[in-house]
Order: C-alpha cells, then structure tokens, then sequence
C-alpha cells in the first residue's frame, strides 16, 4: 500500500520536474528567438522565416492529420486561399497588411467550413480523396479566375503604406521573421494548450482511436472535426497570407502547389504524428534538407524523390516518427523486428 | 448552335478513351478491394509506362506498340515487390494501418514522379508508332483514328481479361475471396501473400501498359500522372468503391465527359468539372451511380 503510495506521489513530482522543466526550455527557446536575428545576416534570416513558416504549417497539419486522424491531402489549398485573399485585399482594395492577415483568416475558416461539414461526414481515403480533389479544383479555378491574376498570377504592394505600423521604409526581413515567430509560436502554444492540456484534446483523440466508442461516449465528433478542421484550415491561411506579401508575387502554381501539402505531410510524419515537438523537429529537418539540397544539388530536382524516399522508409520503419526514436519507442530492436516481419512478406510460397 | 457532326465525332473520341480508362480503372479498383488501399501511384504507372514506351521505342524499330509486352512484363515484376512493403504497413500494431497506407502509397507517387522527372527532365517525349497517323472513316459518322482504335481495343481486351481472370478462375476466386476477407480467406488455405502480390502485379502491369497506349495518343510528360490519378479515383467513386464491373459504366462516363467538356467548354475547365463531380457523388451517393460500392 505504502509503495504504491510513495511512487505514485514520486511519480507526480517527476511529472511536476518536467512540466516545469518543460516551461523553461520553452520559456528559453522563444527568448533565444526573439533574440536570434541580431546574431544572423540576411541569408540566415531568410532560411528561418522559410523554417519557423514550415514548422507553423506542418503544426496546423498535424491538427487535422496528426491529432484528428484526418488525413487531409488538400491542406495546401488554404495556404493559396490565404495567399489569395491577402492579396486582393491588399491591391484591391488597398487595405494593409494586418486587415490582410484577418480576411485570409475570415475565408479559409467560411471556406473550410463549406467543404468541412459534407467532407468530415466521410472516413479515411474517401476524406482524403475529397480533399485532394478540392485543392486540385482550386488550382484549376485559380487559374481561370480574373480576380486572382489567372495564369499571370498576382503582385502584392510592396510599400510601407501596406503595414499598419508606421514603418520608415518597406518592411524588411526582419519584420518577417517576427511576423512569421508570432504565427509559429502562436500555432504551437495553441496546439499544446488546445490538444495536450484539455478536455478538448482528449476528446480529439477519443474520435481519432475509435470515432463510434466516442460517439457512444456522447461526444459530438460532428462538431469537434468540424472545428479542428475549420481552425487548422485558418491557420494555414495565415501563413499563406503572410508569404504573400513577404515574396510580393504569388503564382497558382506556387501558393495551390501540390507540393505544399506533401511538405506539410511529412514534415508532420517524420517528426511525429499527434505530438507537439513532432512538427517543430519535422519542419526543421525538411526544410533544412530542402535548402541544403538546393545548395549542393543546384536546380536539381533530386529533392522531389528523396522526399518520396523519405516519406516512404518513415511509414515503413518509424511510423512515430523522431519523436518516437527520441522518446525510445522505436529503437533498433523494433526496426530489426519490423525489418524481420517485412522480409516475411515477401515469403509467396507461404 | 451544335453542329451535329462535331457532337457525333466528339461522342466517337469520347467513347475511344472510355477504353483505356476501363484498363487503368479497374485494376485501381481490385487493388482497393484486395489491399483495402487507395494506390495515389496509379497515375504515376501511367506516366512511366508512357515513358518506357518512348525510351524502348527506338530499340524496336520506332514500334512503341512492341513495347508493350516488354512493359508488362518489367512492371507485373515491380508490382509484385511493391506490394509486400504496401501490406507490411497497413497490417501489424502501428497507429492507423489504413492511414499509413494511403501515406505510403502518396510518397510512392512522389518518389515516381521525382525519380522520372530528375531522370528524363522536364520536356515531354513522343511515343513513336506507325499507326499514329492512319484513320479510317465512316460517311456520316465520324473518323476513327488508328491509335485511339489501338488504344480502346487494347483497354477493352485488358479488361476483359482481367474480369475473366477474376470470375472464371480458381486464381480469380482467390483474389476475391482476400478482398471479401483476408483472415477467413487465409484460414480457408489461400496463400494471401501470393495472391495479393499477383493481384498487385496484374494492376502494375495493367496500368503501365495503359500508359504506353496513352503515350502513344497524346505524349509522354512528367505532370500527366497526376491527371490519371484523378481519373482513376473519378472512376472507382462513381462505380462504387470495390465494384469492378461499375468501372464499365464509370469509364464510359469518364470519357464522354472529358471530351464533351473539352470540346465545349475549353480543356482548363476538365478537373474543374471532374472534381466537381467526385465532391458532389461522394456526398449524395458514396456508393456509387450503381449503388453497389462499399459505404465511407
């Protein structure tokens, strides 16, 4: 009795160390942060506004896919519909930056939730179909519109009328590294907050285990799908708003690219699906590897496949990804077993 | 005003595609029934059949119709070590099986479509044959084109083989009897490794050599894949997911559709209006036209 008792309450201290372990080392990354562009030139500035984007875009992902179990292969096409929004807003009628950010907000949410209710009715691959074949359509769509530039695509002011803030020049770099900070930091302590530490996140998860026992349960997963994937779809939004208007010109073929949501996917994947740190350590490493490719590799298109190589080997042998390696779920006795198992298959006489 | 003579011969082309859509359909569909997957490679077997067709081509002789033996052959072997890897992730203890699946196969596109695209560069190739350039007509009809005939009668041939195989046989019966139920069927003493794997390097073999033909009628690029994913999901949606022979009908469709809309509205609005429908049957009747495909 006594036991139990001393290692349960010693079990709740070391839960209490790691929480507030867990607090500083947050609480130390985002002073480091804020502090990091004074240590960096342009160059490095610009690799880390195009990383801590792709750690926010992998985080909103991992809302829908990682957390909700909802393979969304369209997550892409909010990111152009952010784009897209700001855009008009922007040139159209010339209204700033930050009205910008909003309305791309406002429409991914509408747009999300016009596609979301029909959609998040269906399961697994046909969710996942429905919506490739909606991000595929909203390629095409924004290519015939006139609104969005058609195939001549859509230049952004670049003046500092656009900002809200008086500015004493065009906005530079550095106000698109705290500009991109606050997205990526906002969507992670939104993740944690929302999916790690309340009722909300457990009943999350309950639908992405077994969405009929939650349903049982009395849990409305009508409604909680619909606003996990209204809220991830937003946010994707955003960022797609404030990449507008940091590279000034956007392209269908660029901002509703298939691409983007295949970088989405496994920068998710490979860091770890439903986990907080999964996004952060994903997007790192992959866009990393995208930058240094394009360094060594030139214009080489050696990229493309690696990633398909690389979301490959991640599903086959650590589907949990760095985050499981890390938290030693998967080590080398598992990989050798999985290894075992999957030469097993290819057994065709048994 | 529609000129009827314009209708009639847009109806002929459309009913010409139809076949070759049948061929890549319907091993999409097996596929779906027996691995319980949803293959986003399809497209990318189209796309590299295409361009083995024009690399094997001027080795016989700017033949690329005897290429195709070739093909099948090359590809019936690659399907076959695919899909042990595809089955070995969507069984066992991991999280979401299914899920997994559908990932794996979505970075197997990917890993196609980049590999073709750092090998053979960006331009599109001609898949040479000497029935490019024959057609026959008939008075008030409309003109047959050799290489769409070639292509129609090559999907509706594959089909039909494919079909009896599968209903006539004691191979088929297997295939089937793993895509009703795995666990009962390997218990009934089907070697499901086997007939997976067969299953999987007929659908390869099947959809690779439906790329050649479609190389040989319009040409081989790297971006076509995605277009015939598109299609081949188009299809399986409306004959009802699992249902093979809905793909006779969803083909038929798929082919009319594409080329009235080509004809009569610009080819740019063909996703735009394929996607539509997908989004819209999935809602109103996930089950197919037919109403026989298994519910969401």
């Amino acid at each position: 009795m006594s036991d139990t008792d001393s290692k349960t309450t010693r079990d709740r201290f070391r839960l209490l160390l790691d929480q507030a372990n867990n607090r500083v080392v947050a609480g130390g990354l985002i002073v480091v942060l804020l502090l990091l562009p004074a240590a960096l030139n342009a160059f490095w500035t610009r690799i880390a506004v195009g990383a801590l984007m792709w750690i926010g875009l992998a985080q909103s992902w991992n809302m829908i896919g990682g957390y909700a179990g909802y393979l969304d292969f369209g997550h892409g096409a909010y990111f152009g519909i952010g784009a897209f929004a700001a855009g008009i807003t922007m040139t159209t009628y010339g209204l700033p930056f930050i009205a910008g950010l909003s309305v791309a907000a406002i429409v991914c949410a509408i747009v999300a939730l016009g596609v979301g209710i029909p959609t998040l009715r269906l399961k697994g691959a046909y969710f996942a179909i429905a919506t490739w074949a909606f991000a595929e359509s909203m390629h095409e769509l924004a290519l015939i519109l006139d609104i969005t530039g058609g195939t001549f695509g859509m230049s952004l002011p670049t003046g500092a009328d656009a900002i809200i803030l008086p500015l004493s020049g065009p906005p530079t770099e550095m106000f698109f590294y705290y500009v991109m900070l606050a997205l990526a930091v906002g969507t992670t302590v939104l993740a944690y907050v929302l999916f790690e530490r309340s009722e909300f996140g457990f009943r999350v998860k309950a639908i992405r285990d077994n969405e009929d026992a939650a349903q049982t349960l009395g849990i409305n997963a009508e409604r909680i799908k619909r606003q996990v994937y209204v809220l991830s779809c937003s946010i994707a939004g955003l960022f797609g708003a404030a990449n507008a208007f940091y590279i000034t010109f956007i392209h269908p073929n660029d901002v509703l690219a298939s691409i983007l949501t295949d970088q989405m996917i496994i920068m998710a994947l490979l860091g770890g699906l439903g986990t907080i740190a999964g996004p952060i350590v994903g997007g790192i490493s992959i866009f990393m590897l995208d930058r240094m490719s394009s360094l060594f590799l030139g214009t080489s298109t050696l990229y493309l496949p690696m990633i398909g190589l690389l979301i490959m080997l991640t599903v086959l042998f650590a589907p949990s990804g760095i985050i499981g390696i890390l938290r030693g779920e998967v080590g080398l006795t598992e990989i050798k077993d999985n290894v075992s198992e999957l030469a097993d298959k290819f057994n065709f006489t048994r | 005003m529609v000129s009827t003579g314009l209708l009639t011969q847009t109806l002929i082309n459309g009913l010409l595609l139809a076949g070759i859509y049948m061929a890549v359909g319907v091993g999409f569909s097996l596929i779906f029934g027996v691995l319980e997957i949803i293959d986003f490679a399809v497209g990318q077997y189209v796309m590299v059949g295409a361009f083995a067709g024009a690399a094997l081509a001027p080795i016989l002789g700017s033949e690329a119709l005897l290429a195709v033996p070739f093909v099948f052959a090359a590809f019936f072997v690659v399907g076959v070590f695919v899909q042990p890897l595809i089955h070995h992730v969507t069984t066992g203890d991991r999280p979401m099986p299914l899920l997994m699946g559908l990932v794996f196969t979505f970075g197997l596109a990917r890993f196609i479509r980049g590999s073709v695209l750092t090998i053979a560069g960006p331009n599109s190739r001609d898949v040479p044959t000497s029935i490019a350039v024959g057609s026959f007509s008939i008075p008030s009809i409309g003109t047959f084109p050799m290489v769409r005939v070639a292509t129609a009668l090559f999907g509706v041939a594959a089909l039909a083989g494919f079909l009896y195989y599968l209903y006539r046989t004691e191979g088929g019966t297997a295939i089937r009897s793993v895509a009703e139920d795995r666990d009962i069927s390997r218990l009934m003493g089907v070697n499901i490794n086997r007939y997976q794997s067969l299953s999987y390097g007929a659908y390869a073999a099947m959809t690779a050599s439906a790329g050649v033909f479609i190389g040989m009628v319009y040409s081989a690029s790297v971006g076509m894949g995605m277009q015939y994913t598109g299609f081949a999901f188009f299809m399986i949606v409306l004959a009802g997911m699992g249902y093979l022979p809905g793909i006779i009908l969803s083909g038929l469709v798929l082919g009319i559709v594409q080329s009235l809309t080509a004809v009569y509205l610009g080819s740019e609005y063909v996703f735009f209006i394929l996607f539509g429908l997908i989004w819209v049957l999935l809602l109103v009747r996930p089950t197919g036209l037919l109403g026989k495909g298994e519910v969401a």
